[in-house]
């Protein structure tokens, strides 16, 4: 534990950096809780239109939508790691960090840390504000268990967002977020339940970690039925988390390796 | 034939030339790079073998896209070279990257690698955390290193509202705020008046004083603000005395 200390304070210091720099564009949030006060009555107005009980029987659509909206923000979030570290090194900042102890692996972990840890923090207060401004009845009781669900539904999307910087350190391209958050939040069932899908196509639902992260944040939030079983539900999250976090840390260091080589390492 | 920056290092070595290979502090040995892929692709680095012992400022010259550049990434670890090893202090950067980064302190080209948007306390504080100086040795670590390079006045400031000359007294700062054993300075000049570059003579020899060692690298013909040790120039992709 203790060699790890200074990597954890490496990564804490990156974030520091980043959430001052964050706050010195000062209507940066400003302009955020704004685009999701008009995202909130877009979702609440489109739940008056939706009849009770379409979907399912122990939920509203509203209050459905915005555990969905959440979860894509901080989805949207861990696969725009990839642009955060394309744009530290269009900046020549990311050298000093490859030439640190730190090095690129620890390095690409703590620049991408801020951001999912924002949009996480941000999903909170979004929730909150859907509690308190528009009604969205939130389970008191389920709220500290939807954190360590949400914490470990982070970890295994920032994950994914490590894989695709992986592929924009050894390709020069990270194509492709774009179509994979909205096809994650889509087959994962950010806006319409999962049973509208056909059959056919369900599968995919179940290989990526984005479906039992929202299926237990409404679960433990809202009160809808799960899906599946909770403890199935919180086995895949878990295994998951398992495979894809070392996974995407292995891929990353061979990503690296592989632009040493080639010298491309400081391109973008 | 290490030390005196030829490329024939894989012959015997004569005992003074072996004894100096073993007390040298940063080794290259027999470094080979090659740029661009397929009938595009020409070595920038034949061969390149240079002891550099501690206690000494190694200038390296050579015309523009000579491969100084080229060879100070492949000590920083940043560019892996195609073949042969570099060494500091006994560690290769594969087998210990920590420990062999702990000693190196490297300055790019250039005027990039600062936050706009960050003060220049919070860029030494970072950097200080980044290389690992212990808890209790960044405090002292950054005060010296703000007065060391006369930024004891533009701690708040930010990176954007500092001039070319602050800027790179402040590049100087962050490369040497970890107290490394090794410096290497890829036109380090750049936009210095007579007061930065004396800062830097100084902070040169501080790392000479904890017998640590120096690779300066420059264009041919700039003239050098500190005396050289030994003098080099890259050729045609080798190291030749200048």
């Amino acid at each position: 534990m203790g060699a790890l200390a200074p990597y954890a304070g490496a990564v804490w210091a990156t974030m520091k950096r980043d959430a001052l720099i964050f706050v010195s564009y000062r209507l940066r949030i400003f302009s955020q809780v704004m685009a999701m006060l008009f995202s909130l009555l877009i979702f609440y107005y489109v739940g008056k239109l939706v009849p009770p009980g379409a979907i399912g029987p122990h939920g509203q659509y509203f209050a459905f939508a915005v555990v969905g909206i959440v979860t894509t923000a901080v989805l949207t979030s861990a696969l725009g790691s990839a642009q955060v570290v394309r744009m530290e090194l269009m900046q020549g900042n990311f050298e000093r960090i490859l030439i640190s102890p730190l090095g690129p692996v620890w390095g690409v972990i703590a620049v991408a840390a801020f951001p999912i840890a924002y949009s996480t923090l941000f999903a909170g207060v979004m929730l909150a504000v859907a509690s308190l401004a528009f009604g969205v009845p939130l389970l008191t009781g389920g709220i500290v268990p939807a954190l360590g669900v949400g914490i470990l539904g982070a970890a295994c999307l920032a994950a994914i967002g490590l894989l695709f910087v992986a592929a924009l350190i050894a390709f020069k391209s990270s194509l492709g977020a774009s179509w994979v958050i909205a096809a994650l939040s889509l087959i994962g069932g950010a806006y319409f339940p999962l049973r509208l899908f056909p059959g056919w196509i369900r599968w995919a639902s179940d290989v990526q970690p984005y479906t039992p992260t929202v299926d237990l944040l409404r679960h433990l939030l809202i009160g809808t039925r799960p899906a599946e079983p909770v403890w199935l539900e919180l086995v895949k999250l878990v295994g998951f988390a398992a495979v894809l976090m070392p996974l995407s840390v292995s891929v990353l260091a061979l990503a690296v390796t592989v632009s040493r080589r080639r010298g491309t390492i400081m391109e973008f | 034939m290490s030390g005196s920056g030829s490329i024939s290092t894989h012959q015997t070595e004569s005992p003074p030339l072996a004894a100096e290979r073993a007390s040298a502090l940063v080794s290259f040995d027999g470094i080979w790079r090659y740029w661009g892929r397929g009938k595009n692709r020409w070595a920038v680095l034949r061969g390149i073998d240079l002891d550099v012992p501690a206690g000494t400022v190694t200038g390296i010259g050579g015309r523009n896209g000579a491969g100084k550049t080229t060879l100070l990434r492949i000590a920083t670890a940043i560019l892996a070279p195609d073949a042969g090893t570099v060494t500091v202090d006994g560690l290769r950067s594969d087998d210990s990257w920590r420990e062999y980064h702990q000693r190196v302190g490297f300055l790019s080209a250039g005027d990039r690698g600062l936050y706009n948007r960050f003060s220049v306390r919070g860029h030494l504080e970072y950097a200080a955390r980044i290389a690992f100086v212990p808890r209790a040795r960044r405090p002292t670590a950054i005060e010296e290193a703000l007065v060391r390079f006369g930024l004891t006045e533009l701690t708040g400031r930010r990176a954007d509202r500092l001039s070319q000359g602050q800027r790179q007294r402040l590049r100087l700062a962050l490369t040497v705020v970890h107290d490394p054993k090794v410096l290497l300075l890829d036109e380090p000049r750049n936009s210095l008046d007579d007061e930065g570059l004396e800062m830097l003579s100084r902070a040169i020899d501080d790392v000479l004083a904890r017998q640590g060692a120096v690779i300066w690298c420059s264009p041919a013909g700039e003239q050098q603000p500190v005396g050289f040790d030994r003098t080099y120039v890259i050729e045609e992709g080798t190291l030749r005395p200048a």
